[in-house]
């Protein structure tokens, strides 16, 4: 069966849609401990066989680099609400999305699992997000759904 | 001799753009809110009186966002969005800084406690204690 599990920033500008074979209590909840996501208190998610999906209207996300500048963190322009991560490796675009900033339901009430990757090398951290991080895609679009 | 219960302490957003000092004593009284907002920004409420809050950094790089009844400005840095501090609508005298964001919680006493913003109207009256000036 396959799950939609959706969700959206504040305003309603940013939205993500992760489909997933996996129920949402099945998915994996990490708390990243690194200095970005400490200040939201970020709790993230990625089904490595599923597929994120971001829409958003045209000039809605903002995109924060930081450390090795290989990521961008998704950031609604109007609300300031980091929803999801994306980062281009091996010529595809992957990404996880943060079920805090979007209130994606279904894993309310979880205790996440705390995640330190200070020590991982460039290449470490790609691998990384090749095994556990999904297919990514980013639409500029108004809001459908 | 500084007999000021409160010491000053930094804090800012992610990509430094925005800094900011609190004054604050040692034991800390803060909120962790279970509303629409601070639920996706992971906000730990601490609410202090105007006196005891400066921006000392980039408040030309504040976005503003208001929702609903438009009393709370909800502010983060327009660069990282990271929301370090704002005018909160049960407190619109002072201001409530996030916890998260400030450089050091070293030989702070912060006791995190649980507010019910899905019910606000019942339990903001609760805070407004909290951004009163000393007499």
């Amino acid at each position: 069966m396959t799950h939609q599990l959706a969700g959206h920033c504040h305003c309603g500008a940013v939205r993500v849609m992760l489909e997933t074979q996996m129920a949402a209590a099945d998915l994996p909840l990490r708390a990243c401990q690194c200095s970005f996501c400490r200040t939201r208190g970020a709790l993230t998610t990625s089904d490595p066989a599923g597929h994120l999906f971001v829409e958003a209207a045209p000039g809605a996300v903002n995109r924060y680099q930081f450390g090795l500048r290989v990521t961008d963190f998704l950031l609604c322009a109007e609300c300031g609400t980091y929803v999801a991560a994306v980062s281009e490796i091996g010529g595809a675009t992957l990404g996880i999305v943060n079920v805090l900033g979007a209130s994606v339901p279904g894993f309310e009430g979880r205790t996440p699992e705390p995640m330190l990757y200070d020590d991982e090398t460039p290449d470490q951290r790609a691998a990384r997000r090749r095994d556990r991080w999904m297919k990514a895609q980013v639409v500029e679009a108004q809001p459908s759904i | 001799m500084n007999n000021s219960p409160f010491t000053w302490r930094a804090g800012g957003c992610h990509c430094g753009g925005v800094r900011f000092e609190v004054a604050l004593p040692q034991v800390v009284e803060a909120q962790s809110c279970n509303c629409s907002m601070c639920a996706k920004t992971g906000f730990i409420h601490v609410i202090v009186p105007e006196s005891r809050f400066r921006i000392t950094q980039g408040a030309e790089r504040l976005s503003e966002y208001t929702f609903n009844t438009r009393v709370a400005k909800h502010l983060f840095c327009a660069e990282c969005g990271v929301k370090g501090f704002y005018r909160p609508r049960s407190n619109p005298d002072g201001w409530s800084v996030n916890a998260r964001c400030l450089d050091s919680t070293e030989g702070l006493d912060l006791r995190v406690e649980a507010f019910d913003g899905r019910n606000w109207e019942a339990h903001a009256a609760d805070l407004a204690h909290l951004s009163k000036e000393p007499a």
